[in-house]
């Protein structure tokens, strides 16, 4: 069963718009599926190889904005975004590890945040080029109908689940762990640190840029407020991966489904107007008290709760 | 596995309940609008505009023979949410009709869903100009354009102060940014030279060192766009730095809402700002809107509520004339829409590049002994205006 489980929820995942539900689940869906994709690609740097970053919304929105501009700028579709965006937030995260990387734990963490913010900026007076606050609005979305962008967003996920497992089951995962439990000791076992944190950095980043690009094709309208925000896209970012589980493979998507759906449920909940962030805040402040290592990472203690564990013989 | 299970059925559930089942004998209407956040000010004082109006409506019978029942979603701003709420008016509410929201960036979100699952939607106070000017059938637009949102203040400008220097100071965002254009192609065309057209930061604290900048430049006149804080912070410190101007002016939004007068005090004082209402206007109704509002919540609504309240009565005069009430007939018979309201007459034409957009007539106000006045044109004014202002040492 515990093996074949990532295929049976892909392929449920899969059947679900056959199910033919409507264009609002199917947008929490996607939304779900969206921030698990930048969950997984945060807890690949900051989970796996311990360099806490405050500031994946620099690459969310570079990507973001690569996907804007090809069709702004060149006037082709907003697609090619996923191609392009590789090279761009590529050569990005390079410039960004290359300042920041030198720095550890909450130096590192600082100095991502205010690079967050300094993308927002730049993007921001960059007018000529980004065209500033007033933002880049896709007249037309490919299609109406959500299917389509559903898919993609799920090959997208399961090809970088696909990816994370197979990094951190490999030598380089090794290397990972060994930097954020100790990266002097690792140091000193020959591991080159530098190299293998830019790679988890760019490795994070690229996949970051991805959701950047189907944020744009998919929500039709960007402006630098939006895809470079610090607490929408970097700190959500954080919560995501925080409340489901850091270091689990799984972790991210439960994450997400919280964060997303769970928010949604509060939200919609009639005659409660704006007492819903309260709510969901109390419920976060639970979980990050009881579950210190996420819903996946104290799975063992919520099936306790529950009186799923058969007691030790 | 099994209590698992239980625990996701009553999650599930928990999701379904969200969406209340809807009555028969009333016309539900939910309205996106930020209610937390940033732009929760506005969003309340809508919030407040919407009830008044629906509760009169029911008042006299509703609308043929259903009664409004109107409720509110947060949005908080966020695009990707208002997108959401208006998904699930569309598809799982089935309502034929999209009312509200704020902030430029969430219209420009809720409007591109509207035109494509071809749902009217009345854009109620957002400014940017892009929204209606996309071809969109099933978009209209109720407030002016940020384009034309300072009309009267330019007229008020040519005519009166005939500045030849001009300070454009702007926030970053789509609403700071296409205002800031706008005036500086009006100060063009009034043959006043923009000196200084400066951006600052959405929720900025510290204007000093942008007013050292404009003090240098000596404008006579200074301009500026913002949503609530900043405009108060900005007047407060020009106080304090006591930065001389013929004339301190503000392009609506912040510089209109009576938070602007007891936030900036007596800093606020001869400030004449662009807006789109005031509550000194002659229209049937809006004396009547404006006193009752003021009974109810102590202050005056700004040009926001106004807006929101008048959106009400032609929601509710279009769903009187329409065939039908599916998506289509609601459509046409908001663009046959031709009311008076208290916001001023409304009638959604296509004209100079825009669709569906009301063309309403635009108002400078001042600040006169802590309250607006409306000053321009001439015959709207309430009171005659104060130009040239005291400087800040004549004041007391």
């Amino acid at each position: 069963m515990k093996r074949y489980i990532t295929y049976i929820v892909l392929g449920l995942l899969a059947l679900l718009p056959l199910l033919g539900l409507n264009s609002y689940l199917m947008h929490i869906l996607i939304l779900v599926i969206m921030w698990s994709v930048i969950g997984m690609a945060w807890n690949l740097l900051s989970g796996y190889c311990g360099q806490v970053s405050f500031g994946h919304a620099a690459f969310f929105g570079v990507g973001a904005y690569t996907a804007g501009m090809l069709y702004s700028k060149l006037g082709i579709s907003g697609w090619w975004g996923f191609p392009a965006s590789v090279f761009v937030v590529a050569v990005f995260a390079l410039g960004i590890g290359y300042i920041c990387l030198r720095l550890r734990g909450p130096y590192f963490a600082l100095a991502t945040l205010s690079m967050g913010v300094i993308f927002r900026i730049v993007a921001e007076n960059l007018v000529g080029v980004t065209g500033g606050d007033l933002g880049i609005m896709i007249r037309e979305r490919t299609w109406i109908d959500k299917t389509w962008y559903f898919y993609i967003i799920l090959i997208v996920a399961a090809a970088t689940y696909y990816l994370v497992r197979k990094v951190i089951e490999s030598k380089l995962g090794y290397y990972f762990v060994a930097i954020r439990e100790d990266q002097d000791a690792a140091e000193s076992l020959g591991i080159n640190t530098t190299k293998y944190k830019t790679i988890a950095l760019i490795l994070s980043a690229v996949i970051t840029g991805f959701a950047g690009v189907f944020y744009t094709n998919y929500m039709g309208y960007i402006d630098p407020k939006v895809v470079f925000a610090l607490h929408d896209i970097s700190i959500i970012t954080i919560m995501v991966v925080m409340v489901g589980g850091v270091a689990t493979y799984w972790g991210p998507v439960v994450g997400a489904i919280i964060m997303v759906l769970l928010a949604e449920a509060i939200r919609s909940i009639p005659k409660l107007g704006t007492a819903h962030h309260t709510l969901f805040g109390v419920l976060l402040i639970v979980i990050i008290i009881f579950l210190p290592n996420g819903i996946v990472g104290d799975f063992s203690k919520l099936k306790r709760l529950f009186g799923m564990r058969r007691p030790a013989p | 596995m099994k209590r698992l299970l239980w625990v996701i059925a009553v999650l599930f559930v928990f999701t379904l309940l969200a969406v209340p089942v809807l009555a028969a004998d009333t016309f539900d209407l939910v309205i996106p609008l930020p209610l937390t956040g940033k732009q929760a000010k506005f969003g309340e004082i809508m919030k407040r505009s919407y009830e008044m109006a629906a509760e009169e409506i029911n008042a006299k019978g509703g609308v043929k023979g259903k009664k409004l029942a109107l409720s509110f979603e947060d949005s908080a701003g966020k695009p990707e949410t208002a997108r959401a709420i208006v998904e699930k008016l569309i598809d799982v509410k089935k309502q034929p009709l999209i009312v509200g929201e704020y902030t430029s960036a969430c219209a420009k979100a809720v409007a591109a869903v509207a035109e494509e699952r071809k749902t009217p939607y009345l854009v109620v106070a957002s400014a940017d100009d892009a929204i209606t000017k996309q071809n969109y059938k099933y978009v209209f637009r109720q407030n002016q354009v940020n384009d034309h949102y300072a009309d009267a203040f330019t007229s008020f400008l040519k005519e009166v102060v005939k500045p030849k220097t001009i300070a454009i100071l702007y926030e970053s965002s789509a609403f700071g940014t296409s205002g800031s254009e706008a005036m500086e192609r009006d100060a063009k065309k009034i043959g006043a030279q923009v000196v200084l057209n400066e951006k600052f930061e959405t929720g900025a604290i510290d204007f000093k060192p942008l007013l050292s900048k404009v003090k240098a430049a000596q404008p006579e006149v200074i301009y500026s766009v913002s949503y609530a804080n900043e405009a108060q912070l900005l007047m407060k410190q020009i106080k304090e730095l006591r930065l001389d101007a013929k004339l301190f002016s503000g392009g609506a939004a912040g510089f209109a809402i009576p938070e602007f007068i007891e936030g900036a005090k007596d800093a606020a004082e001869y400030v004449v700002s662009a807006t789109l209402w005031t509550t000194q206007l002659k229209y049937p109704g809006t004396k009547e809107f404006a006193e009752k509002y003021k009974a109810k919540y102590k202050d005056y609504p700004s040009y926001h509520g106004a807006s929101a309240y008048a959106a009400v009565y032609v929601t509710a005069d279009a769903l009187k004339r329409a065939k039908d009430w599916t998506q289509d007939g609601i459509r046409d018979a908001l663009k046959a829409t031709d009311l008076k309201t208290a916001f001023g007459p409304v009638k959604f034409e296509d004209k100079e590049g825009y669709q569906n957009q009301n063309f309403a007539e635009t108002l400078a106000i001042q600040v006169q002994k802590g309250e607006f006045e409306t000053i321009w044109p001439k015959n709207h004014a309430s009171k005659p205006y104060v130009y040239p202002v005291p400087s800040w040492k004549e004041r007391r």
